[in-house]
């Protein structure tokens, strides 16, 4: 038995590349970036336009209905934000009176203390999903989002509600001097501040989110920064952007939308083809960016995931 | 030359749409926004036909009102189109229903209907004889009104302000007409 010792140049047999592999290095590392950007829209994307720069650290979704994402510049230019305008182009230029920094969410109701939080410690409290969801809205048109948020569940957990709290209300920020048309004493598009609810078990579905990114990035402003509420299931204006209270109570919350219009917005207001808006129809839906119409699904695709929320309700009725 | 001008002027908002939607490509939901700039624009132009006969005193473009009446219909027919055609991809079925069961549609299709029978009996030979059916224009302002106030998400200002001037606009044609009846007798 003879032990050789190997000089230390030598190279073990298993890790020299085979010659024709060699030759072919360049196109196979064309291959292999080939293969990154085709799996993955988002990387395609940001090679053809440009996107922020991420600065989120979440966990990815796999975008296991293959949605078709709208791009950053369709998704932040295009947004219903009456506290700013009625203008949906509009909104994107005045947006930056929005002013985030040291913004705060207090917490109140029916829980075990009632407390306040600050935005930032509360994203390092909780793990960030990205969610890829369609947005259909109210009015007929829609895209779809790479949201990146905290389970509202995950949320709701650590709120710590009593027993007795049955819904779950939400306001956006009362301040005139970030929200133009809030100073708007004689004619305001809509009453202040903007509110929303939904039903303790619906906040807690797994699909609900609280928005504080999209496109791997924080929020922007027009797409109501710091944080917002995602509803996928339901018409837009359940979203309620930039939030900054949160409260835990036994009535069902009168939304801001339903006061205004009772006739034409329920508190449900889930997507549903089969249930016309008074002035038009809702069979189908506008994909920004499209030219031709798409049909609407029920519960805006969700289905599967929401509709044991709704079991023997009058959707008609409870629209 | 007047008349040529006139012409291109009521060209514009045409002209204005199709750059934004074919050239700078930059609409992000052209179905809406044809609404919009169609919707408005035959709203203003139908007014300014009715305010000719007031201001002609002082600066006489009667003889240019059919041509600005067939524009007004012409944006109310490119409203009508994308509704028809863009909206409802000439579902026919879909399009009776929903003009039958929605208000605010058939008001849209009541004011458009009269349109189309103005821009038909426009002609010199048929006007003659249907000139007076043609004060119909003020109902179908009425709907168009209506229609517009409907289509509104929420009022604000401005929409508060272009219903003032259409309110004001009625009450000098109001006095128009007093005025008109009281000389006769």
């Amino acid at each position: 038995m003879k032990y050789l010792k190997k000089p230390s140049w030598h190279i073990n047999e298993k890790e020299i590349t085979p010659k024709e592999l060699f030759d072919k290095r360049r196109s196979f590392i064309k291959l292999g970036a080939a293969s990154v950007i085709a799996s993955s829209s988002i990387v395609e994307l940001l090679a053809k336009e440009q996107l922020p720069i991420k600065n989120l650290s979440f966990i990815k979704d796999k975008n296991l209905n293959n949605l078709e994402l709208n791009s950053y510049e369709q998704i932040t230019s295009y947004n219903n934000f009456y506290e700013f305008t009625t203008s949906k182009e509009r909104v994107k230029d005045m947006a930056h009176t929005l002013d985030t920094t040291g913004w705060k969410i207090s917490i109140d109701g029916l829980i075990e203390k009632e407390f306040e939080i600050d935005f930032d410690d509360l994203i390092k409290k909780f793990t960030l999903h990205e969610r890829i969801y369609r947005f259909r809205c109210v009015e007929g048109w829609s895209m779809v989002v790479p949201w990146i948020g905290i389970k509202l569940s995950d949320f709701i957990k650590y709120a710590k509600p009593n027993s007795k709290a049955k819904y779950i209300r939400f306001e956006t920020l009362l301040d005139d001097d970030i929200f133009p048309d809030q100073a708007n004493m004689l004619f305001p598009a809509i009453d202040y501040p903007y509110v929303e609810g939904l039903r303790l078990d619906e906040a807690m579905n797994e699909l609900s989110i609280l928005a504080v990114g999209l496109y791997g990035s924080k929020i922007p402003k027009q797409n109501g920064a710091p944080i917002r509420l995602v509803i996928p299931w339901k018409y837009g204006f359940k979203s309620i952007k930039s939030i900054s209270k949160i409260s835990f109570v036994e009535k069902e919350p009168l939304n801001t939308w339903q006061k205004s219009n009772p006739k034409e917005y329920g508190f449900y207001a889930n997507v549903n083809p089969n249930v016309d808006h008074p002035r038009w129809s809702q069979k189908k839906e506008r994909v920004l960016g499209k030219f031709f119409k798409q049909n609407t699904l029920m519960y805006n695709g969700y289905e599967k995931e929401v509709s044991y929320l709704y079991k023997g309700m009058d959707l008609k009725k409870y629209f | 030359m007047k008349r040529s001008l006139l012409f291109l002027l009521l060209l514009i908002p045409f002209l204005f749409a199709l750059f934004e939607l074919f050239i700078l490509e930059n609409v992000k939901d052209p179905i809406k926004y044809i609404y919009t700039i169609s919707g408005i624009s035959s709203t203003v132009i139908l007014f300014f036909t009715i305010l000719i006969s007031l201001i002609k005193k002082h600066f006489n473009i009667l003889k240019y009102r059919r041509m600005i009446g067939l524009y007004g219909f012409f944006y109310a027919l490119i409203h009508f189109l994308n509704f028809t055609v863009l909206d409802a991809e000439l579902n026919i079925d879909f399009i009776f229903k929903e003009t039958l069961d929605k208000p605010f549609i058939y008001l849209g299709m009541g004011a458009f209907l009269i349109l189309i029978f103005m821009a038909i009996t426009s002609t010199n030979r048929l006007f003659k004889i249907y000139q007076p059916y043609h004060k119909l224009i003020y109902l179908s302002l009425i709907l168009i009104t209506i229609h517009f106030i409907m289509a509104q998400k929420s009022l604000t200002i401005m929409q508060l302000f272009y219903i003032a001037i259409i309110i004001l606009i009625g009450y000098l044609k109001l006095l128009q007409q007093i005025i008109r009846k009281n000389r006769v007798h």
